[in-house]
């Protein structure tokens, strides 16, 4: 798919020329997002990555409607970012699994669907359905603060799933996670994937992430924040051999390399990973 | 069953070591009463006038659990509306702390002469009054004190401003609540017997302590004042207990 394709019924986001400029015209200017064009397809996994400051969190937000571009088109499932919210076409996953601890581990995932208003029998069944795939169901009545934090961030996951909207963003949901537990929810978010077919922006800054998730890598760069490179990634089918790979390797140095920035040939990188 | 033994003994142990030295120091110093009255001279005065001591520390407490609920509820009401209309917030803040920098309790002879002073209105006043100050600020900084991500997950699920107050600020404002109730229901108890020794019906306790003083009978004074400490701690006990009951997850470390 070209970056400027336009928007179809296969489009599960589509950005076009979308600037997000902060205290516009006044003494604290700061250009977050600088004309970002960005088609992700249905059913495509595709990560962010950039330094503090590069607008990926922006960009993911401005997806969420939490907060409006300054100039551009956005849109999510062919629906403004706005109208996609309301519809619910997305779910959402944070840094911080952001459970009510008020709430057990089944009415943290119910929440979503009782702002839909759906039923009590109906959402506790949905809510034990998403437990299972996220292998909780033993903890469906424990208190949030109860579980380690890989388990709350699954249980964050499983409530992002509840409507089951065709798109997840997420916003470093493993950034807070030890190595181990990380490359198991990976593995686990792969698995989600693979089960529902969602389309999923990740917002990352850890490499070797980006990598094993991604089907398109989007390498973003800071004042003004902005794309610079998207780096192609074509690893097959995720097994615990992949890490060790030599494409996986390719990936990573390719993903480093535009990070560093090589404004003479970036093609050559892409091609590079093409081959392999 | 054996931890909670473990916590209780040392101030059992605590107790009756002051209480044996305090004895001892009376009886063998031969101190007088009106300086300072033997344990045993009080509690000889306590369990002789069970009856007396239950039914004023009852008209006390009476007192105090009038104007614990309805300064609660007040300073409830303010504080969410103060959390959802800027301006309230805006007319608030300053009277809220003007009003704990009032002596309160001093007020209530001018309030003895406004209502009627045979009747527990003006101690009730007071005691509202001085109940407010801790819920409001406490409750206030619970409705506000939101983790971002959680109003941010609560927008993007399109949740209504209504829905993010039900589900998510006063569910968070619950545990602030009931630190300020431990602070607050004590304090009602304080006012409504302090309120007392500025006139109107002799009946509670604050009345009692200070004619008895009056009369010389300071084991009474003292009996009264024990029959004080536990009324508060009755107060106190209860909101300990409410807490359990209706916000379990209270006191337990918070999840990220």
């Amino acid at each position: 798919m070209t970056a400027t394709a336009p928007a179809t019924a296969r489009s599960a986001v589509h950005a076009e020329g979308v600037w997000k400029i902060f205290n516009e015209g006044q003494p604290g200017e700061v250009t977050a997002l600088q004309d970002v064009t960005l088609d992700v397809a249905e059913g495509e996994f595709v990560s962010l990555i950039g330094p503090s400051g590069c607008g990926k969190s922006t960009l993911l937000r401005v997806i969420a409607d939490l907060t409006h571009a300054t100039r551009g088109d956005m849109q999510v499932a062919g629906l403004s970012a706005a109208q996609a919210r309301q519809e619910q076409k997305y779910g959402m996953a944070f840094q911080q699994a952001a459970l009510f601890d008020w709430r057990t581990v089944r009415r943290n995932v119910e929440l979503p669907l009782e702002l839909q208003g759906w039923d009590k029998a109906r959402r506790s069944a949905r809510a034990m359905e998403l437990l299972e795939m996220v292998q909780l169901a033993d903890f469906a009545d424990h208190r949030p603060w109860e579980l380690s934090g890989g388990m709350q961030q699954r249980v964050a996951i499983a409530r992002s799933l509840a409507v089951d909207p065709p798109l997840l963003l997420m916003d470093e949901p493993f950034g807070a996670l030890d190595e181990m537990t990380r490359e198991r929810m990976q593995n686990e978010l792969l698995r989600i994937r693979r089960e529902t077919g969602k389309s999923i922006i990740f917002v990352t800054h850890s490499i070797p992430e980006a990598v094993y998730l991604s089907d398109r890598v989007v390498v973003m760069s800071p004042r003004p924040g902005r794309i610079t490179e998207i780096v192609p990634i074509s690893l097959g089918e995720r097994t615990e051999d992949t890490r060790e790979a030599e494409e996986f390797y390719a990936g990573v140095t390719a993903v480093r390399e535009a990070l560093r920035g090589h404004p003479h040939d970036g093609s050559s990188v892409r091609a590079r990973v093409g081959e392999v | 069953m054996a931890h909670r033994l473990r916590a209780v003994w040392p101030p059992l142990l605590f107790a009756a070591v002051f209480l044996g030295l305090w004895q001892l120091l009376v009886v063998s110093r031969d101190i007088k009463p009106y300086l300072l009255p033997a344990p045993s001279l009080i509690w000889q005065n306590f369990s002789g006038e069970l009856g007396l001591m239950s039914s004023t520390a009852l008209y006390t407490a009476t007192t105090a659990l009038l104007g614990l609920v309805l300064g609660t509820l007040v300073g409830l009401v303010l504080a969410l509306l103060a959390q959802r209309f800027i301006v309230v917030n805006h007319l608030m803040t300053p009277l809220a702390a003007g009003l704990a920098a009032v002596p309160i309790v001093a007020l209530t002879p001018i309030l003895n002469n406004m209502f009627d002073i045979t009747s527990r209105t003006p101690r009730v006043l007071v005691t509202m009054i001085i109940v407010f100050f801790p819920v409001y600020v406490n409750v206030m900084r619970g409705l506000v004190q939101v983790q971002p991500v959680q109003l941010e997950l609560m927008r993007s699920m399109n949740a209504a401003p209504g829905t993010v107050v039900r589900l998510l600020r006063i569910p968070n404002a619950i545990p602030f609540f009931f630190t300020a109730m431990k602070v607050a229901a004590p304090l009602s108890v304080i006012a409504a017997l302090v309120s007392e020794y500025f006139g109107g019906p002799q009946l509670g306790l604050g009345s009692r302590i200070a004619s008895a003083a009056a009369n010389t009978a300071y084991g009474r004074a003292w009996a009264y004042v024990v029959a004080a400490i536990i009324t508060g701690l009755v107060f106190y006990l209860a909101v300990l207990a409410a807490e359990r009951l209706a916000a379990p997850w209270t006191g337990r470390s918070r999840s990220t």
